[in-house]
């Protein structure tokens, strides 16, 4: 019809994709919609409105008819189901702290979007991401941090394969996710008033030693009982099966220890969780694996930023060494949020150079 | 993308012919009556009524009385298979390929306590007959076997399956919706005691249709209320309807031998052109009888919810399977009936308003979007 481009927009049913795929509209894209199924919707019953997918997809739907795009739905279950469900459980089983939407991000959402995309003829996707692209014309496009940063979700972008970052669009990554909610008001869209999503998609509970359960069998090693010891093997008391714990945690060890006692560690192998005082946590260094750049990846001596939890503060630290696989980083001040499984996103001024796993 | 979109997916829904429209308006704003009425307006409404009656009736080879106008042809099989079981309280023997609106009913019915059959059928979606005549044994109380396959095409051997029912002493129900006005459909030479039908299949509206219920043959209705429809389907006539049916089927099955013959060769120019270019094309049913309609084809290398959003994208309508399933991820029971498997399934189907242009432009556009789709997935 027109030389407009076109733009595929991932759709969740929540209120910043909705704003992205409006935000596009109006600046002139022809813009398609997609809501991607990824689990369970087969094994709901037709009634059941508790899977957050069903919901989401009606409610994209809307949104997309409101503003007058088509829309389809994806069905990504079995690479879903693969890249990040038996991810997680895998995880939890080795005595990790896995994070489903990094894995989903990278393995998943972004390039199979990208995919689905040039299958239609969109040669540019599109989410309701918090974190901006600069393009500059001859050069790769960077991932900058969104300009709201209580909101910034670049934390969760680091794995993406770097090849997809001339082809994003993040529409709300320079907005607020107050100025968000308006233009979804002002829009009229039905999603406007939406609460956040919950952590993790598919664990409708809340609580992921539900869905450990069921995937593993409630007698699985990982979910039965052992010893809880300190560091130095003081035998402390019993705790409900390893996965059940992560580091840093100071919830549900039980009381009566005369102390504040946190886990420090998880020994899958011997079906132990190793507690202690807060200052056993401290780390002056981490080591990622796993690695993805997003950006010249940085050197031994280079000094930059790395956020070890969504929402957590940047750290300031310095490359210590950089092999083929692994990249070590030491802290400027020691640091307690060192979770194995969790990602190191690191940041070079606002640019995300890309991250790894926690080792 | 809408304006510019060529339909083949006649199947799903046709448009309305012309002639239908002019006769609906002409009928409406003359201002019907409630056919119920003993007064005037009503006299009109009911005449109305029963002209399409009659004409219903002497397209299949009924009598007036037989015809019960319904609001589709899904409560047409609804009525046939659910209010025959209740009328019964014999078993219910479906083939494995029926159309939800009577998978439906069957479901239902065993949900209230009738034994159901399901029939196999071969690989080109042919009732397996052996499996029938195991199944007549059991004495059930209705027979429900499809004319044409909505999703296939494929012809049923209804007249064979008409003879051994009617031997056997069991109410054989055949779901005639993608039939009727394509193939000749005549309930004597079916010899079924049951027939269903619906309007906006042939250039009718939608919301309209018909089920032949043989004199003698007892259903329990579904709708209880006024006497309407002998007793059979309570609820004001919707007489607009019924006559944009009658005027329908009138025009369709007027022109139906040339203008199956016509479909059918634009159909095979169809499969041809695509068989051409895609070697690994499987096509549904081609060993069968099928209606001439109906094009259902098979590829892999491109998963199915990527190739429906790229032919729309692209503006080419057509279905992946029955329209009713579409969207959703579910594979076609009627494919996995016959044992045949893709990554992806299209169903192009042609009409009275579709042109050899229209065919080619389907082939090429079709051509296209599958190796964009392919090479982008792969």
């Amino acid at each position: 019809m027109s030389g407009r481009e076109t733009v595929l927009v991932a759709m969740s049913g929540g209120v910043d994709s909705s704003v992205a795929a409006a935000l596009l509209v109006e600046k002139g894209y022809r813009v398609i919609g997609a809501t991607m199924k990824t689990f369970c919707y087969s094994e709901t019953p037709a009634n059941g409105r508790t899977c957050c997918g069903l919901d989401g997809i009606m409610d994209a739907r809307r949104v997309a008819d409101h503003l007058g795009i088509a829309h389809y739905v994806f069905d990504m279950e079995e690479s879903f189901g693969r890249a990040v469900m038996d991810d997680f459980v895998a995880e939890y089983v080795a005595g990790r702290t896995p994070n489903p939407c990094v894995r989903c991000n990278s393995n998943t959402k972004i390039p199979d979007l990208l995919r689905r995309g040039r299958a239609l003829g969109a040669d540019r996707i599109a989410t309701g991401h918090y974190a901006r692209i600069r393009q500059v014309t001859g050069e790769t496009a960077v991932l900058l941090r969104g300009v709201d940063d209580r909101k910034d979700q670049s934390y969760f972008l680091w794995g993406v394969p770097p090849e997809v970052l001339d082809h994003l669009v993040f529409p709300v990554g320079d907005l607020t996710k107050d100025e968000v909610r308006d233009r979804a008001r002002a829009l009229g869209l039905s999603t406007a008033e939406k609460p956040e999503s919950q952590e993790i998609c598919f664990v409708p509970t809340d609580d992921y030693t539900d869905f450990l359960s069921t995937r593993l069998g409630a007698d699985h090693p990982a979910l039965s009982p052992g010893r809880m010891v300190t560091a130095e093997g003081e035998h402390v008391g019993e705790h409900g099966g390893y996965a059940r714990y992560t580091v840093g945690q100071r919830k549900g060890l039980g009381g009566g220890f005369g102390r504040r006692l946190y886990v420090l560690g998880v020994r899958p192998d011997r079906n132990e969780v190793v507690v202690g005082d807060p200052a056993g946590l401290a780390r002056g260094e981490v080591t990622l694996g796993d690695l993805n750049w997003l950006a010249p990846s940085p050197a031994p001596g280079e000094r930059l930023h790395v956020r070890l939890r969504h929402r957590a503060a940047l750290v300031p630290a310095e490359v210590v060494e950089r092999g083929g696989s692994e990249l070590r980083l030491r802290f400027d001040s020691p640091q307690t949020a060192v979770t194995p499984g969790q990602s190191g996103a690191i940041y070079r001024g606002e640019a995300l150079v890309g991250g790894g796993r926690i080792r | 993308m809408t304006e510019a979109m060529l339909y083949l997916d006649h199947a799903a829904d046709t448009p309305v012919r012309p002639e239908v429209i002019v006769a609906m308006t002409r009928l409406q704003e003359a201002g019907v009556g409630n056919a119920s009425s003993v007064h005037g307006p009503g006299r009109a409404a009911r005449g109305a009524l029963e002209e399409a009656r009659e004409r219903v009736a002497g397209v299949l080879g009924a009598a007036p009385r037989e015809i019960v106008f319904t609001s589709g042809g899904t409560e047409a099989d609804n009525m046939a298979v659910l209010g025959r079981w209740r009328a019964s309280r014999r078993g219910v023997v479906v083939s494995a390929v029926e159309h939800s609106a009577v998978r439906g009913p069957a479901a239902a019915a065993a949900r209230e306590g009738a034994p159901l059959t399901i029939l196999a059928v071969d690989e080109s979606g042919r009732v397996d007959l052996g499996a029938l005549d195991e199944a007549l044994r059991e004495e059930p109380g209705v027979v429900s076997v499809m004319w044409g396959n909505n999703e296939t095409g494929t012809l049923q051997p209804v007249a064979e399956i008409g003879r051994r029912c009617a031997a056997a002493g069991a109410a054989f129900h055949t779901d005639a919706v993608q039939a009727v006005g394509h193939v000749p459909v005549r309930v004597d030479e079916a010899r079924c005691s049951l027939l269903s039908l619906s309007a906006h299949k042939f250039g009718g509206p939608p919301g309209a249709g018909a089920l032949f219920l043989r004199d003698g043959t007892e259903i329990e209705p579904l709708l209880s209320g006024g006497g309407q429809e002998r007793g059979l389907r309570a609820g004001t006539s919707n007489v607009v309807a019924a006559a944009g049916l009658a005027t329908a089927l009138d025009l369709a099955v007027g022109q139906l031998e040339t203008e199956a013959a016509r479909l059918g060769t634009l159909r095979d120019r169809l499969q041809a052109r695509l068989q051409a270019e895609l070697p690994d094309l499987r096509v549904h049913g081609a060993d069968a009888d099928r209606l001439p309609h109906i094009l259902n084809v098979g590829l892999d290398g491109v998963p199915a919810d990527v190739l429906i959003a790229s032919l729309d994208v692209a503006g080419l309508a057509v279905s992946s399977g029955a329209a009713c399933h579409s969207g959703g991820g579910e594979p076609s029971h009627v494919l996995m009936a016959m044992g045949r498997f893709s990554d992806a399934v299209a169903r192009f189907s042609l009409g009275w308003s579709t042109t050899e242009e229209d065919v080619d432009r389907g082939a090429a556009l079709f051509l296209d979007v599958l190796d964009r789709a392919r090479a982008a997935i792969a």
